[in-house]
């Protein structure tokens, strides 16, 4: 049924499709800019930010859990006397490297993969998918637990982890739309004009599978943020005195009663960071989606 | 229909035996000797050398990978090293616990997640569809153990008003209602990342179908709005089956976290636990039921993809 598919077969070369309409192009809203900002913030924090902020392992166990506002401690100090600031930002630069890397490794694999086995004949596509259902047959977040455990605990391990869950939902996602793409009247047009089979996947699927799995793996990211995180947190990931946001949230939870505002940082500091990518992917969604210039 | 799943059910044999290959390299490769651990400092080199030889560590890697194989295949898990117990009946005791809260916790967020994608999907504008985007963005951003514990804190620990952490009541009759009221906090918590998910998913396909020129010609046509709503329903439920497929064996999984914040009796917190004390039987048989559990799910949602979208039983 055509109607659950796109591009009409003259609208079919991606470049048809952007130079259709250069009138009303595409602008990232408001929202996503915002979002696009905040990122850039984390990263700036990330590279430049343990130049500035003082000294995240120092602590000074007369001065432990001061209230944030402390001169000296715009955030207080942790339950070791530690600037609880100075840790969130140095700790920003693992926790964004650890959600970071794993996505990006999984999204290059998995397109791969999942274009690959999209385009190949049945037994290539059973071959690659089969496979990565081995994997792809575990619980996530338990199978993460087993081989950051078997590895164990440290932030390469985490990141190895997190990237063996993250390829088969990947590949599958971009196998599927694929798949989708591939009884198209244009995907017909492409072989019958002769189109070699990497060219096909080049120009004709790449540009079509990307949309959805940019805007699935931009989720991703926050979700690998909170995930590498929660490695941290059950003690699989970074280890202490090293600061990670999961790490201190894992710390702070001793003063959860006595300081509850204290665990609360690094959790918001998680949770901005992943909102932030998730608004961003929303804003590339529609910045991308070429099936969207049919509903403008 | 029925070859496609026979097909179906064929295929997941090597799919499982792939599972039990790499949780039996993965249990090979954590580092540690699990015999050292169950003798503790004292034991002596000859006992260690014993022990060794009776647990047929000896043995080379394929034959000690056939031995387990055929022990889990007739249902013998093995003894756990610190609980001196059979493995079967605990990890299947946990098995059940996760599955009461992955259950709970899938339908919560099937529901919230569905109410919020038709909603914000159908109408892009307004107070209601602000607040359906900015709970689904939430949701899925949210650090579940961040929320477990916040939720502990303030509704369960202050307010009083549900308990704490575990599934039954020690002192209660471990009924059903006592199951509920410890049910609540963990399976909201569990549910709000797969709902966000199955929003944001739900409400992109909305958007997608409704744009399509069969919407217009059956408006066009005349037919009423719940009528073409019907139809563009029917274009978005593959998709949505796979995604909440997908979530609620997710769920099974990751409600580790949950699980370790709420001290809830499952599968995650036992394999969790048992990493930290190196009881390889527990942690084999943990994860290789949960994967087991994992593809029965995803092999019951390609049976229903293949019956609402006839195209893919080919």
């Amino acid at each position: 049924m055509t109607a659950l598919t796109e591009p009409a077969p003259a609208a079919s070369l991606p470049d048809a499709v952007t130079a259709a309409a250069p009138a009303r192009r595409r602008r990232m809203t408001a929202s996503a800019t915002v979002a696009a900002a905040v990122v850039l913030l984390i990263v700036l924090t990330a590279l430049v930010g343990p130049l500035l902020a003082g000294d995240p392992v120092a602590g000074d166990t007369a001065h432990r859990l001061l209230p944030a506002g402390t001169p000296g401690h715009l955030l207080g100090t942790d339950g070791q006397g530690r600037d609880v600031l100075a840790r969130l930002v140095d700790g920003t630069r693992l926790s964004l490297l650890a959600g970071l890397v794993p996505v990006a490794f999984a999204a290059l694999v998995g397109t791969g993969l999942g274009v690959t086995a999209g385009l190949s004949g049945k037994w290539g596509q059973r071959l690659i998918m089969r496979t990565l259902d081995v994997f792809y047959a575990f619980p996530a977040v338990l199978l993460a637990v087993a081989i950051a455990a078997a590895l164990g605990s440290g932030l390469s391990n985490a990141i190895i982890a997190l990237a063996v869950i993250l390829v088969p939902p990947v590949a599958r996602v971009a196998e599927t739309e694929t798949r989708r793409l591939v009884d198209l009247d244009y995907m017909e047009a492409a072989r019958a004009s002769g189109a070699t089979r990497s060219a096909i996947a080049l120009r004709q699927v790449l540009p079509n599978v990307a949309p959805p799995v940019i805007v699935y793996c931009t989720a991703l990211i926050g979700l690998s943020i909170v995930y590498a995180a929660g490695l941290s947190f059950l003690g699989l990931g970074i280890s202490p005195p090293t600061p990670e946001w999961g790490l201190m949230v894992s710390e702070h939870t001793q003063y959860i009663y006595s300081a509850p505002f204290l665990a609360a940082i690094p959790a918001l500091a998680i949770l901005v960071a992943s909102v932030a990518f998730n608004v961003l992917g929303d804003g590339l969604r529609d910045l991308l989606d070429v099936r969207g210039e049919a509903r403008a | 229909m029925p070859g496609y799943l026979g097909r179906r059910l064929l295929m997941t044999i090597p799919i499982l035996i792939g599972v039990s290959i790499v949780i039996f390299i993965t249990i090979k490769i954590i580092p540690g000797d699990p015999v050292a651990s169950m003798l503790g400092p004292t034991g002596s080199p000859e006992a260690r050398a014993a022990l060794h030889a009776r647990l047929g560590l000896d043995n080379p890697l394929p034959v000690q990978y056939f031995t387990w194989l055929g022990h889990t295949l007739t249902g013998d898990f093995g003894t756990s090293i610190t609980r001196h117990d059979a493995v079967a009946p605990i990890v299947l005791d946990a098995l059940l616990n996760t599955l009461v809260l992955t259950v709970a916790a899938g339908a919560l967020a099937i529901v919230l997640g569905l109410l919020v994608g038709a909603l914000t999907g159908l109408r892009r504008t307004g107070i209601a569809a602000r607040l359906g985007n900015a709970f689904a963005l939430f949701s899925i951003s949210v650090p579940q153990y961040s929320i477990g514990l916040l939720l502990i804190i303030y509704l369960a620990s202050n307010a009083g008003l549900f308990p704490v952490s575990g599934m039954h009541n020690p002192n209660g009759d471990g009924g059903f209602a006592d199951l509920v009221d410890h049910l609540i906090l963990p399976a909201v918590t569990a549910a709000l990342v797969p709902a966000g998910i199955i929003a944001r998913m739900f409400r992109s396909s909305v958007l997608d179908v409704m744009s399509m020129d069969f919407v217009e010609a059956l408006t066009a046509r005349g037919l009423s709005r719940p009528r073409v709503m019907r139809h563009a329903f029917h274009n978005t439920v593959p998709s949505l089956l796979t995604v909440a497929g997908l979530q609620v064996g997710y769920l099974l999984g990751g409600v580790v976290f949950v699980e370790a914040v709420f001290a809830w009796p499952g599968i995650g917190l036992l394999v969790y636990q048992s990493i930290t004390q190196r009881d390889l039987p527990v942690i084999q048989a943990g994860v290789l039921v949960s994967a087991f559990a994992f593809v029965l799910i995803n092999l019951v949602v390609d049976a229903l993809h293949g019956l609402v979208d006839p195209r893919i039983r080919t």
